[in-house]
């Protein structure tokens, strides 16, 4: 077991290492972030090669890669050049919207995929089966910015019900700002929410059918039959702990594939959020914002990933209770 | 592919949902080819769009005498015209990215089986390191880094997509070699292109052309998100991403066709695709039939 | 005696025909079955694959999936009928009256759950709540039953910490946890080596003895049947060939079918006598081919294995490894008759496969030396720097992994010709002779490996070697995958052959009467050493090996001689 945590910790950590040089190579090889400071019809030669030395980027690369590292590990990821703040705090000053979003959207599909996938799997090739299998097929097709702005369209212009965009009012809750916690802000909170849970509940479905018949096609609940075991007992005992494994799993993963895909769902419904922050940064070519967005989201992932691969080997014993 | 499953696809030519699909789809294809014989205007010449007649709704009379059957955009271009051709760069995009990615990804998948060592544990960091994240973060990795051009977009499809074929290709290819016939073929002291070319190849390719039609999907999807961000392709050379990205801000003021209809050619392209490739994918695999992912 | 034969049946299977609809069609998977079970008795129930026979246990515990449909007959259990009952009638049956073992142990167990708890549920599902204090002490003592020592401290141990005749253990105690009336064991030791099977088998003698209670014993194998069941039914293609008392049965059987199971099965002789009575049922080889072998082992080896050492290294991160290393083979020598057969035998694990590979320098050896014919090798190289790869050819054991499903039987074949060593002469007429030697009809060149049966898949893969021209030929296990009837076939094929074209062989096998029936020479492998080594008639008839001599008494004594 210790070995398993161990192993997976350094594999996380390597493969940070690993996605910091490429982002910074790649955040490095983009546009000169100068001429977004300077005017560059009035900047003089002098004034270029100021701002130039004021941002640091007179030194050789690996001596600027080293520098951001350094500063990395001591939080500091550096100034915006456009906010003119600094770039670690900009992002967690946005992190409380996005987790907020991703969280609920995650409420709406974890219990609704887990339930619609177990059911269509037990009664499989029935017709709920086939239509669960065939919408999921729709579902997935979707593009997701498609979805936010056919959610637009539907629910804030036709029915007018829903704001179509923004946060709206935020009460403070541990020093943060939530929506959850006003009624203007679950209504602003219900389109993006749902843009975001649709592909997931479909994705979560499929996976918890294909789990559901595979346990269920095993020897071992043949062999619960076979013993006397009630269908009730069978359930709730065997199958379902046995499907869990997969369906945790890939929860986990989703969680962290929203943070992700909420670049696109906030970018439209225009909520203040880190996935917002990072296309915007990406435009302005503000680089210590972007990588500092583009770090704090691999970091998320790939502990969201070795948590994961964790709580799977505790409740595998065949992992957990192996040397 | 052998002729045997070519067989099977053609058995099962009479479903209607597998028809409906396959029908769209190579309807697609010749509508994307033919576009400029076929579009009722061209809707990058500005010769040919008048700014007066921007936004209008479905079924205005243009100036030039035809019908803007779906309206106009806010540059007063005909809708149709703007689907067909931005269906021409959207297919581009996605079809040739998929192709390089699958061969990319299948010859160092198989490379990395068959040599393992050091090529398979290069080769499959990579993929590790690439598959733990999520595409759209790939994505724009890639995109920040490679920046704007439509050769650009495609290689970062190509860079997203070629680990999925990689991790497929390899698992398929070891456990080929761990058959005995590979074991026959070492015995034989077959040239290593022989062993390669006749016995490991012609057995690991199979699993990856199913994963064709699926990642042509994921393609399409995703050319379309980074155009729609701003990221993909260029504004000279809308795809059907951008074509929607630009009737973004028209939908909240209540002109819904500019972003409606060409939202819905893209989403049938993507659905009829993934139909067909889930069909495709149960009739060559009878066992997976009841298994949906 | 017709009255007291009806008290004493507990199952009656009358006249069951059973249909599977599929996509592609209707097909009957039983036609016209009756069969009666007795109180307290072991009833085989054998057959080759495909001959309906689980299926039919199957159907006694009511676990048929939806798509088999019942066209006529009946199964009438204690008084019930048991074809029209429903799920919930059925929870009252299954586990109390009527339980199973599945062959397959691993699968069997949930691997979620303690073993302990996994057993107690059963036993819970069948008692009265009145006893439900009792559950734990009823579950320590059947597990005490059928042989886990310290069951107490094992109850909280999962399904992966117990080795394979444990779990199978394991499972006969959960079956046995409702005292059902009827336990329906589906090839319950197939899974099992042989020493492992021959306690299992033992165990569930003694269970009926004790309990009274009725196994019906689905089963491939004759020596299982003759060992322990009572009464025997043979099936075949969901038919009934013929049924009665076992020892009657096998000593006289009245169908051809079953004379030809029965002769196909590899005999094990004992005495030292040559020309027994039962002489022409064994495969056993004739006293001139005996003489010649003998003759042959005075001659110089062909292949000389000495010292070979080899060890597994333990998957997972280096630094982090814990312990040693597995050794697969500890100083291992081998030497091989020229122009005879040499058997290796050994149950799963000994590394009896791992020198074959070695051998074939398909594998490298930590330590240790090989010579073919005084030309040495470094069986520390990969064998294609060493040279010894392309030297030996190998028969493997699973013929449907064993072609390029992508290749006509004419390619391989003409590959074999080809890249092999073979004697100079118009392939085509090389290839065509081959298969005409091992009975092939020739338009099957042109055809793919899945059109094939699996004996006609062996045969190619026999072909393949042949023609490559190797002075040494590796079979590893080339019989296990295939049905009894085909096995005898294929030894009688690979018998010949080596004597027609002079080469000499290595026959890696678990069946010791199979090694009997084909080797002058015989190595006993244990976990990675020889633990015996001699001729063939020094092994069985005068080896004070105990190992060896477990191993012969594993064997059904009827198979003996």
């Amino acid at each position: 077991m210790m070995t398993i945590v161990i192993g997976r910790l350094s594999q996380a950590f390597l493969l940070l290492l690993v996605m910091s040089v490429i982002a910074f190579a790649g955040i490095h090889s983009v546009g000169n972030p100068v001429f977004n400071i300077v005017n560059i019809e009035t900047a003089t030669p002098d004034d270029i090669r100021n701002a130039t030395i004021a941002l640091g980027l007179d030194q050789p690369f690996w001596w600027q890669y080293f520098l951001f590292m350094k500063n990395v590990l001591s939080g500091n990821f550096g100034t915006s050049y456009i906010y003119h703040l600094p770039a670690f705090s900009l992002v967690m000053s946005k992190l409380p919207a996005t987790f907020e979003l991703a969280v609920i959207a995650m409420l709406i599909a974890a219990p609704c995929g887990t339930l619609i996938g177990l059911v269509a799997g037990r009664h499989q090739g029935g017709l709920f089966d086939r239509v669960v299998l065939r919408a999921s097929v729709f579902a997935l097709s979707i593009p997701s910015f498609w979805l936010s702005m056919m959610l637009i369209l539907l629910g804030a212009i036709l029915l007018g019900w829903f704001p179509a965009s923004g946060r709206g009012t935020t009460a403070v809750w541990f020093g943060m700002e939530w929506s959850a916690l006003t009624s203007d802000g679950w209504r602003r909170l219900t389109l993006p929410a749902l843009a975001l849970a649709l592909p997931n509940i479909a994705l979560i479905a499929r996976l918890a059918r294909a789990g559901a018949i595979e346990v269920e096609g095993q020897d071992f609940i043949r062999f619960c039959r076979a013993k006397g075991l009630s269908p009730q007992r069978i359930l709730f005992r065997h199958t379902l702990p046995n499907i869990s494994i997969p369906i945790v799993t890939i929860i986990g993963m989703q969680f962290g594939g929203m943070l992700a895909f909420a670049v696109v769902v906030e970018t439209i419904f225009a909520w203040p959020g880190v996935g917002k922050l990072l296309i915007d940064s990406i435009q302005l070519l503000d680089r210590p914002v972007v990588m500092a967005t583009l770090t704090f989201v691999s970091v998320v992932f790939v502990g969201l990933n070795a948590l994961v691969d964790l709580f799977y080997a505790v409740l595998d014993p065949r992992v957990r209770l192996s040397t | 592919m052998t002729t045997e499953t070519l067989r099977l696809l053609w058995k099962s030519r009479r479903e209607y949902c597998f028809t409906l699909s396959g029908l769209l789809l190579a309807s697609y294809f010749i509508v994307a080819v033919t576009a400029p014989f076929i579009a009722p205007q061209d809707p990058y010449d500005p010769l040919q769009i008048q700014a007066w007649e921007a936004s209008s709704p479905p079924g205005t009379h243009s100036g030039s005498g035809f019908v803007y059957w779906l309206g106009t955009d806010g540059l007063g271009r005909d809708i149709v015209s703007t689907i067909l051709y931005g269906l021409r760069i959207s297919l581009f995009v996605s079809i040739t990215s998929t192709l390089i990615a699958a061969f990319i990804g299948l010859t160092l998948g198989v490379s990395a089986a068959y040599f393992g060592k050091w090529v398979d544990a290069v080769i499959m960091r990579v993929v590790d390191l690439q598959l733990s994240l999520p595409t759209i973060l790939v994505a724009l990795i890639a995109i920040v880094t490679l920046g704007p051009g439509i050769d650009r977009i495609i290689l970062a499809i190509v860079i997203v997509q070629w680990a999925t074929y990689a991790r497929l290709a390899r698992g398929v290819a070891l456990s080929e070699i761990g058959k005995s016939y590979m074991d026959a073929a070492r015995l034989l002291r077959l040239p290593k292109r022989r062993v390669i070319l006749r016995h490991l190849l012609p057995n690991s390719m199979a699993p990856a052309i199913t994963l064709i039609p699926i990642e042509l999907g994921h393609a399409i999807a995703l050319e379309a998100t980074l155009s729609f961000l701003g990221l993909g392709v260029p504004v000279d050379k809308p795809s059907l991403g951008s074509t929607v990205a630009n009737g973004f801000q028209y939908l909240l003021t209540g002109q819904y066709w500019i972003s409606l209809f060409p939202g819905i050619a893209l989403f049938a392209l993507i659905a009829s695709i993934n139909f067909a490739s889930e069909d495709i994918r149960h009739r060559l695999n009878p066992r997976s039939r009841s298994h949906g992912v | 005696m017709v009255c007291d034969n009806a008290n004493n049946s507990l199952l009656q299977v009358d006249n069951l025909t059973l249909r599977h609809r599929s996509p592609a069609g209707a097909t009957t998977i039983l036609k016209d079955v009756s069969l009666t079970l007795r109180r307290g008795e072991i009833l085989g129930l054998i057959g080759e694959s495909g001959a309906g026979k689980s299926t039919l246990g199957n159907a006694i515990l009511g676990l048929l999936n939806p798509e088999f449909e019942r066209v006529a007959g009946s199964i009438l259990f204690d008084g019930m009928l048991l074809d029209d009952m429903d799920e919930r009638q059925w929870t009252k049956i299954r586990g109390r009256r009527i339980s199973a073992i599945f062959q397959d142990h691993t699968a069997s167990l949930d691997p979620l759950m303690a073993i302990g708890p996994q057993l107690e549920e059963a036993i819970l599902a069948s008692i009265d709540e009145t006893l439900r204090d009792e559950a734990y002490e009823v579950t320590i003592d059947l597990l005490t039953r059928v042989g886990i020592p310290d069951a107490r401290e094992r109850y909280h141990s999962y399904p992966h910490q117990f080795s394979g005749g444990q779990r199978q253990r394991i499972v006969i105690a959960i079956a046995l946890a409702g005292a059902p009336d009827i336990i329906i064991a589906d090839e319950p030791t197939s899974a099992l080596d042989a020493t492992v099977q021959k306690q299992i088998l033992a165990l569930l003698r003694e269970l009926v003895d004790e309990t009274g209670v009725s196994i019906i014993l689905v089963t491939h194998d004759m020596g299982v049947v003759s060992d322990i069941t009572d009464r025997v039914v043979v099936m075949r293609c969901g038919e009934v060939i013929e049924q009665g008392f076992t020892a009657a049965l096998l000593d006289a059987p009245s169908r051809e079918y079953t004379r030809s199971l029965l002769k196909a099965v590899p005999r094990l002789r004992l005495s030292d006598q040559r020309g027994a009575p039962n002489k022409a049922e064994t495969l056993a080889s004739s006293p001139d081919e005996h003489a010649r072998a003998e003759v042959g082992a005075q001659a110089s080896p062909i292949l000389v294995v000495r010292d070979v050492t080899k060890t597994f290294s333990e998957s997972g991160l280096g630094w982090l490894r814990k312990g040693a290393d597995k050794v697969a083979l500890e100083s291992v020598s081998v030497e091989l008759t020229r122009g005879a057969i040499t058997g290796i035998v050994g149950e799963s694990g000994s590394g009896k496969s791992t020198i074959g590979r070695i051998i074939a320098g398909l594998e490298t050896a930590n330590d240790g030396t090989l010579s073919i014919d005084d030309m040495n090798f470094d069986v520390a190289r990969p064998g294609h720097r060493s040279g010894l790869l392309g030297q030996v050819q190998m028969i493997f054991q699973d013929p449907a992994i064993s072609l390029n499903p992508r290749m006509t039987i004419g390619e391989t074949l003409r590959e074999s010709v080809r890249f092999g060593n073979a004697k100079a002469g118009d392939p085509a007429a090389l290839i065509a002779g081959m298969l005409d030697r091992l009975q092939l009809a020739q338009p099957l060149v042109t055809r793919y490996p899945h059109q094939l049966s699996g004996g006609q898949k062996q045969r190619v893969c026999i072909a393949r070697a042949l023609l490559a021209g190797p002075r040494i030929i590796v079979a590893d296990e080339p019989t296990s995958a295939l049905d009894v009837s085909v096995q005898a076939e294929i030894v009688a094929l690979l018998k010949e052959c080596v004597i027609e074209q002079g080469v000499s062989m290595l026959f890696i096998s678990h069946d010791l009467a199979l090694v009997q029936a084909l080797c002058s020479s015989i190595y006993i492998f244990r976990n990675g050493q020889v633990e015996d080594a001699g001729s063939s008639d020094f092994i069985f008839a005068r080896s004070q090996n105990p190992y060896t001599r477990g191993l012969i008494e594993a064997r059904s004594s009827r198979f003996t001689h």
